[in-house]
């Protein structure tokens, strides 16, 4: 015991079973947190990758084929949620571990410092996908880019659908980051 | 050598049975001297460690908002008309042409406007670095302007990437061949908004280091 820190005289029943429930509970809603963004975000991904669709007719010089690699940043896209789902797949361990030990401070701040990355990477693949997204849709008059969702409707669609599981995943991140940080808080 | 212990005066917490009972000891000078100033040592540590991380948290801030000012400036004065004409064809470029560049500039000029309302916060964390309530106030701000600005920024770069090389597959010309200027004040801008995204992203895992001591 150090000289002249403060000195607990007593504590009502259960006080310190009840601190360490509260760390407990916000432990269970992380690890629910990470099941539900790896789900959006590997949906996301594949929802994204297996876009593929071809017109039934065709010309010399004009394509008809639209896929998601046609578009670079629909790659990173892909790229950002997968690897997004795999760290919320790898961090379900850690997680666990959080609920076991209320009192773990070294996991929790690890946690903190991935997730802040990850929910950077994952925004950046987002938003890009969702800029991409709505120049499709609406074409640019002043660049000269013709909305091309005029003709590839299902695979428009598709690429707009995917964006949610992503959304998801960010949301996902701003909580968890706050439990953790809360979690961190209470002594 | 005598110890004297001094029994707190009950808080409303205590006797509703929330909160411990505390008490302060305290140790006259002796020849376990040694003890008492270990201990004090200690604490003065931890708060010496607490408020070194509030002064680089406040450096972080000033750093960033020079960035997202800085980006939202350079993106909000792009413009350039190229010195000749025809009937057909737009030859002025300027940011609101795009809806995603005025949806960077707005981004980033919140996020900027946010860290400047947020230095009074830190600053009061330099003075008290033991202060929860500011602390988890200025994590759960700083995560939000983060995945602001990293959207903006990551909206900006695709279409950037897209004024740079177009886009063969889907007809989509690359305007950068004509309007070099206007590329390159775009470009510099969302290079800035990322340098900001970085600073956050250390200001919110530093603030995890502060709150780990607490």
């Amino acid at each position: 015991m150090k000289a002249d820190a403060p000195v607990v005289l007593g504590e009502p029943k259960g006080y310190t079973a009840q601190k360490a429930g509260v760390k407990r509970g916000i432990a269970i809603l992380d690890f629910i947190l990470r099941l539900v963004g790896f789900i959006g975000t590997l949906s996301s991904a594949i929802m994204m990758a297996t876009t593929n669709e071809t017109l039934p007719f065709f010309t010399q010089f004009i394509r008809f084929r639209a896929e998601y690699n046609d578009l670079p940043t629909f790659t990173f896209f892909v790229v950002a949620n997968a690897a997004v789902s795999a760290y919320f797949l790898l961090s379900l361990p850690l997680s666990i571990f959080n609920i076991l030990r209320s009192s773990a401070k070294n996991s929790r701040i690890i946690l903190i410092i991935f997730d802040t990355g990850m929910l950077a990477l994952l925004t950046a693949g987002s938003s890009a996908g969702a800029a991409i997204v709505y120049l499709a849709h609406r074409g640019n008059t002043k660049a000269n880019w013709l909305a091309i969702c005029q003709q590839f409707n299902s695979f428009c669609e598709r690429i707009s659908g995917s964006l949610i599981g992503s959304y998801v995943g960010v949301t996902v991140f701003i909580v968890l980051i706050l439990l953790s940080a809360s979690a961190l808080a209470r002594r | 050598m005598s110890t004297t212990i001094d029994i707190t005066e009950e808080t409303s917490a205590v006797a509703k049975g929330k909160a411990p009972l505390i008490a302060t000891t305290t140790y006259s000078d002796g020849s376990k001297g040694n003890i008492k100033t270990k201990g004090a040592a200690a604490a003065t540590a931890a708060t010496g460690y607490k408020k070194g991380i509030a002064i680089f948290d406040f450096l972080l801030r000033l750093g960033a908002i020079v960035a997202a000012l800085a980006a939202a400036g350079t993106m909000g004065s792009s413009e350039q008309t190229l010195p000749f004409f025809t009937q057909f064809f737009q030859f002025r470029a300027s940011y609101d042409d795009l809806p995603t560049f005025q949806f960077f500039v707005i981004a980033m000029s919140i996020v900027g406007g946010y860290l400047v309302l947020s230095l009074p916060f830190s600053i009061v964390l330099i003075i008290r670095p033991s202060a929860v309530a500011p602390k988890m106030l200025l994590v759960a701000l700083d995560i939000v302007a983060l995945t602001l600005n990293t959207a903006a920024g990551g909206a900006a770069a695709a279409v950037v990437y897209l004024a740079h090389n177009g886009n063969s597959s889907a007809n989509w010309l690359a305007i950068c061949q004509q309007f070099g200027d206007f590329c390159q004040k775009v470009s510099g801008a969302v290079v800035a908004s990322f340098i900001s995204a970085v600073a956050l992203v250390f200001l919110v895992v530093l603030s995890g280091f502060a709150l780990r001591r607490h």
